[in-house]
């Protein structure tokens, strides 16, 4: 994996660890980043983006305490193997917890009916199949 | 003299100062602050203009004298620092104006003899990169370029400790971003400790681990930046819901009252610690702060 596939955005309320978590988290769940697909060197994406080696080292460690990557000695960081399969459906649904909370707070402050909200939102999911 | 023996190797922090309090003529500039920065922290300190961020670097780096207090670099008093210290460092001034007769390239010949780890190569690749004429005079360059020359001169020391006041005052974005890059890939390969000022808070948040913010002539927040989401937040109280008007609330950071009778306040805790009661009460609202809103909500 190259490191520009991430994107960090400064000023976000997320802090900026939290944002390389959950984004290879995704990538991870959603299968595009395979078991044993290497990640970017910590300095490599520290200085591609202009990001504290600190923060990004504790973005991975995160991950590799989540059982998602493995340290290979030589090699630094890889995806996990079963990273995605080790995940249940619980687990993936989680990783969209902050988005899902965001849209229910502001459906809230629209005043938009539950059922037009779901309705809404199993359309998508059908759309997308 | 082997440096394995001297006292100072064995300590972890880079910079500490104890009470430092300095005054000119009658006005305060920095009351008691206390600061100690390990080996290998990329420290940001922001405050607005006038908070005393260049008197506090230079009074760390010992080239102003305290009122009261002490600052110490690598152990060793900041005043009076010994060549074997001062070697270590590299600091780039908020207003780069030395050796400004000279012609670039004599410069860091003259520069680079002195240094025992100067990086030729480094100047070499920098000016090429940065585009600066190396045969001009340095008071004929423009500030951009000036504070770009005194960057790699600070850089070529190999220093490890690197201190640099606003130093992207006067580049442009494009070599913003380089500077940054290259404190990053220092504190990444070489564990270089960096102390830098900046009023750009986006450019602290993306390099810093720690930020300190000094406002009110001492340190209003010093925190771990990953961090600051979970340890720093707004407390909007709403007119008639609770009564702060005679107490602090634990871990108060700063308050306004806004003309209605309502209240925001910025609280700190420990990380992992509760918020105190008072989040829970009816009508009370805590609010996420990124560093932008922290720095507003406190300053203003």
């Amino acid at each position: 994996m190259n490191a520009d596939r991430l994107t960090i955005m400064p000023g976000a309320t997320e802090p900026i660890y939290r944002q390389i978590g959950s984004q290879l988290r995704r990538l991870i769940a959603s299968g595009q980043l395979p078991a044993g697909e290497e990640l970017p060197s910590v300095r490599d994406v520290a200085v591609q983006h202009a990001v504290n080696p600190m923060t990004v080292s504790r973005a991975y460690c995160q991950l590799e305490a989540e059982g998602l990557l493995t340290r290979l000695r030589g090699k630094g960081m890889v995806v996990a193997v079963g990273a995605h399969a080790n995940l249940s459906p619980e687990q993936r649904l989680a990783r969209l917890q902050p988005q899902l909370a965001d849209i229910a707070r502001q459906a809230r402050e629209l005043d938009i009916p539950e059922r037009l909200l779901v309705q809404r939102l199993k359309s998508l999911l059908e759309d997308s199949e | 003299m082997s440096a394995v023996l001297r006292p100072e190797m064995s300590s972890n922090a880079s910079i500490r100062c104890e009470r430092i309090t300095k005054r000119y003529a009658r006005q305060t500039v920095l009351r008691e602050v206390t600061l100690e920065v390990p080996r290998g922290t990329v420290l940001g300190l922001i405050g607005r203009n006038g908070a005393g961020k260049t008197t506090l670097i230079r009074t760390l780096l010992g080239l102003e004298e305290p009122n009261d207090g002490r600052a110490s670099v690598f152990g060793e008093p900041s005043l009076g620092m010994t060549d074997f210290v001062k070697q270590r460092i590299g600091y780039v001034p908020q207003q780069p104006d030395a050796f400004a007769w000279m012609r670039v390239a004599n410069m860091f010949e003259f520069v680079g003899r002195q240094y025992p780890h100067w990086d030729k190569e480094f100047v070499e690749l920098s000016l090429a990169r940065w585009q600066i004429p190396a045969e001009r005079r340095l008071a004929n360059l423009s500030p951009g370029e000036r504070q770009r020359v005194a960057l790699i001169r600070a850089l070529a020391v190999n220093p490890e400790l690197l201190v640099l006041d606003e130093p992207a005052s006067a580049l442009d974005p494009v070599a913003r971003r380089d500077l940054l890059r290259e404190i990053v890939a220092r504190a990444a390969e070489n564990g270089t400790t960096v102390f830098f000022s900046t009023h750009i808070v986006s450019d602290l948040e993306r390099v810093a681990s720690r930020v300190v913010f000094l406002h009110g002539n001492r340190i209003a927040v010093d925190a771990a930046l990953d961090d600051l989401a979970e340890t720093h937040a707004r407390l909007r109280v709403p007119a008639g819901s609770v009564d702060l008007s005679a107490n602090r609330v634990s871990g108060e950071v700063s308050r306004h009252v806004q003309p209605d009778g309502s209240m925001t306040l910025v609280i700190a805790r420990d990380r992992g610690a509760d918020w105190p009661e008072i989040v829970a009460a009816p009508g009370v609202r805590l609010d996420a702060l990124n560093l932008e809103d922290l720095f507003i909500e406190v300053a203003r």
